[in-house]
């Protein structure tokens, strides 16, 4: 729930080495702060740049963005925490995310005892890896979330493994997925993209 | 009534053959000849070409595109921008990511053309953050229209208009959707709408005035252009013109998306589209996204139209024509509960109607679920549903219209499998009007007139 605040207090550990890479300071440089005519309007780029180098988003990572953009690191945080798909706090390598929305949840009842719908893959999911929906593996491999419906009701169940989307999932499927992970989570890609990826 | 596809044109019905049209491909199969024309027509004519054409807003409220586009100030002080709205998280809506899986150059001719017509110097694309692909796809896009010249600081194909267009993701909140709430996650702060007025043509995004349309709806752009007003007028009905994406999905054999005219009935919509139902008899669909409530069994014949779904099938609108059909073995409580749980947790938390309304029928469905259900359970969630909402005036934005419409069709078309479930029935009567309320205000949900 977006609008619950949890306490969010932790000590900043940092051992001196900046979050906030040069490098990575120097991409939001120079491809985000010629889009937008304010500072503030590139934390949701910066924020989803910082999670994709360290899977989620330290806290002296927040207080160095606010510098960066020369706005206080209550702002960052006040955005950084509504936002469900920013991790403040470490996540596994591979995320499932299941839809529990309309869609996916009713296919369960298409024809009974047999069609498969978000409950069949959540429970499947979570015997499997061992791991209830919220938590990560104590070897921090899976996280396990539900989440709001995904825009792909026309082919529900569905499922998202990291960038991956997986359509008319079926316990089968799960087995499938599991046994062909990768053992480095950037080895991992959307099969469908089949472009070298470049911004302008 | 079957259409020649227009929107889908590049986009076959076999998903085997489906692949994305990047820029040569997409010239090469006429596009770009539209946006070539726009640049040769006075920007207040094609805002009026638009409004000749009715095309209406294809994101959920209905509203005129061409009129929207008028409200912006011809005289620039400053900066002007649009917002595309390809957040597209209402559940049972998956069209957007179909146009531009497969055809965003579509879109991206559309924008342009929008831009020239209200002269907006900077295009935003807000793209809902679990949109992984789809975001590729468009960067991709992005960067192709910058380097053959439609987008950058040398002008539209080298003409006077400079047109800037960037992606900027969400990061996974159902309420950035709301055009205001867009707007916010798109100045890096928590996506709260905001109040009205004022509205977004005149101070939106950083302040400056700003049109914010649906994907699908700017998608429609090129062709009307391309084919006139007229063209579009004979599709769909007088009040609804146009052809539309009609998502499918639940209890039928063929799921999907299909184009057609606005105004076809549902019963054509599930049985000749969506190859019939699946697993049993019909029992209920949700006409256009959750949030636009449900028809019953017995409303097969509705038309597919901006109006006939609201003053005949009894729900909010059309919304997004995303339809998800149930069968008859569909447990219609659990399916009230899913969607109030939707809402309770997509709630931004800012009003209180909203905020703890929703988190309060849904502690009440989770116990009727339960079994536990009481007979004062309906009168209570009936209750609540009539005091949140842009309709009854308590709330900032429509999201709450969406739980209150949910909860009050669910309810109303399907009383006795509700009143099974909460043993003693409601001694008094219940009546569904909205008895408060602001007189004929028009919100971008509807206007306010019952
Ligand atoms: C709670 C809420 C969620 C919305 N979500 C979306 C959405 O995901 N996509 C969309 O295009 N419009 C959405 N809308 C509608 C927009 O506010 C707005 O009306 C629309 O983007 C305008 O574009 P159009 O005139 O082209 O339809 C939503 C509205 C509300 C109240
Ligand atoms: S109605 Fe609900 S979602 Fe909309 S602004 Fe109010 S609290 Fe937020
Ligand atoms: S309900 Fe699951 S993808 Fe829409």
């Amino acid at each position: 729930m977006a609008w619950i605040a949890e306490n969010r207090q932790r000590s900043v550990p940092t051992d001196g080495t900046p979050a906030l890479t040069e490098s990575l300071k120097a991409h939001l440089r120079e491809t985000y702060f010629p889009r937008y005519p304010t500072r503030r309007a590139v934390l949701l780029p910066a924020l989803h740049a910082v999670q994709h180098e360290y899977g989620w988003i330290p806290p002296q990572a927040l207080d160095e963005l606010a510098a960066f953009l020369e706005v206080s690191s209550g702002e960052v945080l006040d955005t950084a925490s509504f936002y469900e798909e920013y991790w403040l706090k470490p996540k596994g390598q591979f995320l499932f995310q299941v839809c529990r929305s309309f869609a996916c949840e009713m296919m369960s009842m298409c024809e009974p005892g047999r069609s498969c719908g978000t409950r069949e893959l959540s429970n499947h999911l979570q015997k499997k890896l061992g791991i209830e929906v919220g938590q990560t593996s104590d070897d921090g491999r899976y996280t396990l979330v539900e989440l709001e419906c995904l825009g792909a009701c026309g082919t529900a169940p569905v499922m998202l493994v990291n960038d991956v989307l997986y359509e008319n999932v079926g316990t089968e499927t799960i087995d499938q997925i599991l046994a062909n992970l990768p053992a480095d989570p950037h080895d991992f890609h959307d099969p469908t993209v089949t472009w070298q990826e470049k911004a302008h | 009534m079957p259409i020649e596809p227009v929107l889908t044109k590049r986009i076959p019905l076999d998903p085997a053959q489906r692949k994305t049209y990047w820029y040569d491909d997409y010239i090469a199969t006429g596009g770009y000849a539209s946006l070539r024309k726009a640049i040769d027509t006075p920007p207040d004519e094609l805002i009026k070409i638009v409004t000749d054409s009715g095309l209406r807003g294809r994101g959920g409220a209905g509203f005129s595109t061409g009129q929207k586009w008028s409200f912006i100030p011809k005289e620039k002080k400053g900066a002007h921008y649009l917002a595309v709205n390809a957040d597209e998280s209402e559940p049972g809506t998956f069209k957007d990511r179909y146009l531009l899986d497969y055809d965003p150059h579509q879109l991206l001719e559309g924008i342009a053309i929008a831009c020239i017509a209200t002269q907006v110097d900077v295009a935003y694309i807000f793209i809902r953050g679990e949109y992984h692909r789809q975001a590729k796809v468009l960067e991709r896009a992005i960067h192709e229209a910058y380097e053959k010249g439609v987008f950058g600081q040398n002008g539209v194909y080298g003409s006077k208009y400079k047109v800037e267009c960037h992606l900027h993701r969400g990061a996974g909140a159902y309420i950035c959707g709301e055009e205001t709430g867009l707007l916010e996650a798109l100045e890096g702060k928590r996506g709260w709408p905001r109040n009205k007025p004022p509205f977004p043509a005149i101070a939106g995004a950083f302040a400056r005035p700003t049109v914010i349309n649906n994907v699908e709806t700017l998608c429609c752009v090129p062709h009307i252009l391309e084919r006139g007003p007229a063209w579009f007028k004979t599709m769909g009905t007088p009040s609804s013109p146009g052809p539309k994406l009609f998502g499918m999905s639940g209890h039928v054999n063929k799921p999907g998306v299909y184009e057609d005219s606005l105004g076809i009935t549902l019963d054509y919509a599930i049985n000749t589209l969506a190859g019939g139902m699946k697993g049993g008899k019909f029992k209920a669909c949700i006409c256009g996204g959750i949030s636009m409530g449900v028809l019953g069994t017995n409303q097969l014949d509705v038309k597919l139209d901006f109006d006939d779904v609201r003053f005949k099938g009894g729900c909010l609108g059309l919304g997004t024509a995303g339809m998800i059909v149930m069968n008859e073995h569909t447990d219609m409580v659990l399916a009230l509960r899913n969607c109030v749980r939707f809402y309770s947790h997509e709630s931004c938390g800012q009003c209180t109607p909203c905020r703890e309304g929703s988190a309060w029928m849904r502690k009440i469905l989770d116990r009727i679920v339960d079994g536990r259900g009481r007979a004062k359970d309906l009168e209570m969630l009936l209750e609540l549903e009539k005091t949140m909402g842009i309709m009854p005036g308590t709330t900032i934005c429509g999201l709450a219209d969406g739980t209150a419409w949910s909860t009050r069709t669910f309810i109303n078309k399907f009383y006795d499998e509700f009143a099974a479930r909460c043993p003693d029935e409601p001694t008094k009567s219940v009546s569904l009007k909205v008895t408060r309320g602001r007189m004929n205000v028009v919100t971008p949900m509807g206007s306010n007139t019952r």
